[in-house]
């Protein structure tokens, strides 16, 4: 068995929204197995990342959801396909080979040769917001970390995180607790005296400020301090103008993510306004082989709508199914009445008769 | 179809909507942010980011403000207005200015 090699698959997603989602249901109501990548640690896209808690109408049969119920209503709905997920991982490379697959990978070094790629990415990959202090970045992933790694390396440390969100203030209380990652000091600071997150993390904080384990501070960064290669202070601004000096070893910065497209047009894809061009018939870009759906397509009367996602994965995974399966005539059958449908879905519907 | 920043921006230019912009369409004049009508997406993200909702899509622009789509792409186009990615300051005195309204014999090219 060769460890190394690339994993071999008929259908890599990329993007974990909703129509990614759809699109492995797609796939595997027509026996495709596919592979999910997204640069987010967890599945759901924009609804889970930008409006988990705000309502959706406009899902057909489904007069209002959240964003985080249509997710895990979708989640529930691909169970019997075991998709294998790959997520926290940004799909940096799409090329061709001589045997017409496409060799995929993440930036994060797993690497795929599949027969069929969708791309379901979105308004594409969710990065960290940086924090915005010029100079700042040269000590990333050394001091300066978006993302937690290894709590251990904060054990002993004075910490400054930066953010008003439950990450933030998850964080802050992990360090602040007796236990394997206290810190020597954890300092929040937030640009305003209020949180967007949960009322529980928040009690939690302040009682801990209350307790002196960990303080607070209303400002914003405004400039650093270092000495040699190593990142030393921060100075915060405060609403009243004074600026104030806090010492740091590790500085940890939540301040929510945002989207960028990222490599997408160097794919060597058709793409009109930075939106990939596809047929209405498979929802195919220019290269046969690779489909785009939801909102990083374009094609005439385009609509950014969920649902029409789900058509375009529909048609897509109608689309690939002769590339997967070249010698088998692909049938359209319903969940209603195919013992076969019945079969991949695990269901046995007449037994409830 | 594009996104339109609206007069409610002139004389404010808080900034928060470049960092999100997935795509990097804004563009920055003295006292207005533009968005590239060529370059916009039509991905929405940046309209809940703006403190006065100066952000609209095309479709869903207030009867008075029509005249901004044309505003913005024609400022895009100029050579001083260089693309903005990442939020600054808003000007000085936003918080006086955000609230009026008629802000378009303020804008500076």
């Amino acid at each position: 068995m060769v460890i190394d090699g690339p994993i071999e698959a008929d259908a890599v997603v990329i993007g974990a929204g909703p129509v990614g989602l759809f699109q492995v249901f797609e796939l595997g109501l027509l026996e495709i197995k596919a592979h999910v990548i997204d640069a987010l640690p967890f599945p759901g896209g924009q609804p889970a990342e930008l409006y988990p808690d705000k309502p959706i109408y406009d899902i057909p049969a489904i007069p209002v959801c959240t964003g985080q119920e249509l997710v895990n209503n979708l989640l529930k709905q691909i169970e019997p396909f075991g998709a294998t997920f790959h997520l926290g991982q940004e799909v940096g490379t799409v090329e061709q080979q001589d045997d017409g697959r496409f060799f995929v990978a993440t930036t994060q070094g797993t690497r795929f040769l599949t027969k069929t790629l969708f791309i379901a990415a979105g308004v594409g990959a969710f990065q960290p917001r940086a924090l915005k202090l010029d100079g700042i970045e040269a000590f990333e992933d050394r001091q300066l970390f978006y993302r937690v790694k290894s709590p251990e390396f904060c054990t002993g440390q004075n910490i400054v995180i930066m953010g008003g969100g439950d990450t933030a203030l998850e964080w802050a209380a992990t360090f602040a607790t007796q236990g394997p990652h206290h810190a020597q000091s954890v300092t929040l600071i937030h640009r305003r005296d209020a949180f967007q997150a949960s009322p529980a993390n928040t009690s939690r904080m302040r009682e801990l400020c209350e307790r002196q384990q960990m303080r607070f501070m209303v400002g914003q960064a405004t400039g650093f301090e270092s000495e040699g290669d190593r990142l030393t202070a921060l100075h915060i601004t405060d609403p009243q103008a004074a600026t104030h000096r806090v010492p740091l070893d590790v500085l940890m910065v939540f301040l929510g993510l945002s989207p960028k497209l990222g490599p997408i047009a160097a794919w060597g894809l058709d793409i009109e306004r930075k939106q990939l061009l596809v047929d209405t018939e498979k929802f195919s870009t220019s290269v046969p082989g690779i489909f785009a759906v939801g909102d990083i397509n374009t094609y005439p009367g385009k609509k950014k709508l969920i649902l029409s996602g789900f058509h375009e994965a529909t048609l897509a995974a109608f689309g690939a199914a002769p590339l997967v399966f070249p010698d088998k005539t692909v049938m359209l059958q319903y969940t209603t009445t195919s013992t076969q449908l019945h079969r991949v879905l695990g269901v046995t519907p007449n037994a409830a008769d | 179809m594009t996104h339109v920043v609206t007069e409610a921006c002139i004389r404010c230019k808080y900034t928060d909507c470049v960092d999100v912009c997935p795509v990097d369409c804004f563009r920055e004049g003295p006292n207005f942010l533009t968005i590239d009508p060529d370059e916009c997406i039509d991905c929405a993200v940046c309209i809940p980011e703006c403190p006065v909702s100066a952000i609209y899509a095309e479709e869903d622009l207030p009867k008075d403000q029509l005249h901004m789509t044309k505003l913005n792409a024609d400022l895009a186009q100029l050579p001083g207005w260089k693309s903005i990615t990442k939020r600054k300051s808003p000007l000085a005195d936003a918080d006086d200015w955000k609230d009026r309204t008629g802000k378009l014999p303020e804008l500076l090219r």
